[in-house]
């Protein structure tokens, strides 16, 4: 009986290793050059939707440019994930660099595990671009090998309070942080530019997945603002507003691209109505040059692009035109792609890619969003909106 | 902080008090029984809180229920979450700790084993439902149910206080007035004499579980309604309730449920007071002052008598 389980388990298993191997003699056969592309960022935990909107949008991009026919060479797509925690980002770098057919990683996507994770990456002299890892400081403290492809929250924050100053003409804001790194690093910026601007702020911090919010949305109310700003992600914005709309606030509220995400509406319901959102992020099914890409994005994944869906694909397809031009030239070194990114120029869908010497992304533009009804409308540049 | 405020923030307290105090009880009884700190506990929850959202969005309409549909929602989702919560800690004892009962496990096993179920628990929630935070459907128009003091009370928190407060009085009379929880409570006393006296054990420690778990999953399904279900919900009110069942006296039933309250109180104060970041760092003063003066808890230990 037991002899017979185990021949019964043995045979597939058997039939499963030839098969294997058969690939694997295939592969190299043909002679082909493989590189990979790594993705490092939440592909599972809490803040998972955002690290799949990326996700998708690269390896849309692996996959076009692949079946393009331009390649003499094949890409593939390697995940890392830190599911957005700064503890698991050296491990999930550490996968990517191991890899020796790794040539550049997207990201790290979050602030937090960028800043852990840019020092390992510069020791192993591989590219890191994240297209959304916002903090300011992540391009001043001189990691070598990490670049920025989206404005910083210095531009988010200042977009937030010249809004709500220049548009809005409020006088009193309360500023309320997560106490993530993102989110005290964006609260930061939007209270001082606030306060530059002659606005009275009141700064609060309500830690991540606080069991009860009603709480702190009453502390928001008691002091009567105009407008409240929420530095965080929508998983924490989406009670929040259930509980500020219980609260009785009736001022302008305004998150964040944490928050940008359909998730906000769903987790808050008719409470997101009305919540102005901002980001770096352009929406691709509004502007025109994306419009192909978020069809062909929906064709794939039976769903609309999200945040930083554009983005990511958009850095994708440079670091592959790179990679592209470096294999023509006789073969791609992870230093050597370094160096050909932080000189790059590339005209993406969603906007013009380079980077100052500090790896700093030099396009600052800031986009706004109005949660109405079911959907997050696009509305526009801030600059354009302010006029 | 005006007088306006105070009860603005003690009813909010209030609200958050009792639903620790229902989680509480599931740590003090298990405890009472086993002296087993089950840290699993806060996964059966969390598993309350998933199956109240499950029974309802197989079920709720397309638009909002009113009158006595809302009724009926709310009693489905409750008793779905409270199902779900029993059924996983019956699983959880059979699985986990009663095997390490029969081996006469050291006490130490028993905690690495909680944790160790705890984790597992959750991580299986997040695969099985996924790891997004899901909204618990609208069971009723959500605005303000009455006014008191000034402070106003929506339907959820109204909700809350009252099924919290039935389910304490309920089962203070299941412990205190009925066969089985005499069984409970004189195998808290003295699990030996209580065999001797012809009291199956294993059947007590069994239905003391699911008594808990029953609690927790109800518990789960109103913290779900006021905020919202995720796979890690668990971890924090989780911590909280256990220090609340230390505040109150562990392994007391009564213990519990005030140390329950006096710690949602606490925390939302000082939240009012002093801001969100400031929440737990009042909470635990608290609970070190009362431990420094009453080390046993405000009531006292144990279930049947004092140590």
């Amino acid at each position: 009986m037991l002899n017979k389980t185990i021949v019964k388990l043995a045979i597939p298993m058997a039939v499963g290793a030839l098969a294997l191997t058969g690939c694997g003699g295939g592969d190299s056969g043909s002679g082909g050059d493989v590189y990979k592309i790594a993705f490092q960022g939440p592909l599972s935990g809490d803040n998972v939707q955002l690290g799949q909107n990326m996700e998708n949008g690269i390896q849309l991009a692996i996959e076009q440019a692949n079946a393009s026919g331009d390649l003499d060479f094949k890409i593939e797509y390697v995940p890392a994930d830190d599911q957005g925690l700064p503890d698991k980002a050296t491990a999930a770098a550490q996968k990517a660099i191991d890899d020796t057919d790794v040539v550049a990683v997207i990201g790290p996507a979050f602030s937090g595990p960028a800043d852990t994770a840019a020092e390992v990456y510069g020791a192993a002299g591989l590219a890191a671009v994240s297209a959304s890892a916002t903090r300011p400081d992540l391009t001043t403290k001189g990691y070598e090998t990490f670049l920025r492809a989206v404005p910083n929250d210095s531009s988010q924050g200042a977009g937030m309070a010249k809004y709500l100053t220049s548009k809005l003409k409020v006088e009193k804001v309360v500023v309320v942080d997560d106490k993530t790194d993102y989110g005290i690093g964006l609260a930061d910026v939007a209270e001082k530019s606030l306060k530059d601007a002659g606005v009275d702020v009141v700064r609060q911090s309500v830690p991540q997945k606080t069991p009860d919010y009603s709480a702190a949305a009453k502390n928001v109310v008691k002091n009567k603002p105009d407008a409240l700003i929420y530095a965080g992600y929508y998983q924490d914005a989406g009670p929040f507003a259930k509980k500020l709309k219980e609260a009785g606030f009736d001022g302008v509220a305004m998150s964040d691209d944490g928050t940008n995400d359909q998730q906000f509406i769903e987790l808050a319901g008719d409470a997101s109505d009305g919540w102005l959102l901002t980001c770096a992020c352009t929406d691709a099914t509004q502007e025109e040059a994306t419009k192909k890409f978020a069809a062909d994005y929906e064709k794939k994944y039976k769903q609309a692009p999200g945040t930083y869906s554009p983005e990511s694909f958009d850095v994708t397809n440079m670091i592959i035109e790179e990679i592209k031009k470096l294999h023509e030239e006789g073969g791609v070194e992870r230093q050597a792609l370094v160096d050909a990114l932080r000189g790059v120029k590339y005209k993406g869908l969603t906007k013009e890619f380079s980077f100052d010497d500090k790896g700093e992304f030099t396009n600052q533009t800031v986009y706004l969003y109005q949660v109405k009804g079911d959907s997050i409308e696009y509305q526009g540049s801030v600059d354009d909106l302010v006029g | 902080m005006s007088l306006s405020e105070f009860w603005d923030f003690l009813v909010l307290g209030v609200v958050l008090g009792s639903l620790y105090a229902v989680i509480a009880i599931g740590y003090t009884l298990v405890y009472g029984v086993l002296q087993l700190l089950n840290f699993a506990h806060s996964e059966v929850f969390m598993f309350g809180g998933y199956g109240g959202l499950l029974a309802l969005t197989a079920l709720i309409p397309e638009t909002t229920p009113s009158g006595m549909n809302s009724v009926l929602y709310v009693a489905i989702g409750m008793l779905a979450g409270a199902a779900l919560g029993g059924a996983v800690a019956f699983g959880l004892e059979r699985v986990a700790y009663r095997p390490l009962r029969r081996h006469n496990a050291p006490r130490l096993v028993f905690l690495i084993t909680a944790i160790g179920a705890s984790f597992f628990l959750y991580n299986l929630a997040g695969k099985l439902f996924g790891r997004n935070a899901l909204p618990m459907p609208a069971m009723y128009e959500n605005g303000t149910a009455l006014t008191v003091f000034g402070a106003e009370l929506t339907v959820t928190q109204l909700l809350i206080l009252v099924s919290a407060v039935a389910m304490m009085v309920l089962l203070d009379y299941v412990v205190n007035r009925t066969k089985m929880g005499s069984g409970i409570r004189a195998v808290a006393q003295d699990p030996e004499v209580a065999a001797l006296m012809g009291v199956d054990i294993d059947k007590v420690v069994s239905r003391t579980f699911v008594l808990g778990g029953l609690l927790g999953g109800a518990a789960g399904f109103l913290f779900g309604t006021n905020s919202q279900v995720w796979y890690t919900m668990g971890f924090l009110p989780g911590i909280t309730a256990f220090a609340a069942a230390v505040l109150g006296g562990i392994g007391n039933v009564r213990g519990a449920m005030l140390g329950g309250l006096v710690l949602g109180v606490v925390e939302t104060m000082t939240v009012g007071l002093w801001g969100d970041d400031w929440r737990y760092v009042g909470a635990f003063v608290v609970l070190v002052l009362v431990l420094m003066v009453r080390p046993t808890g405000i009531l006292g230990e144990r279930l049947g008598r004092t140590a």
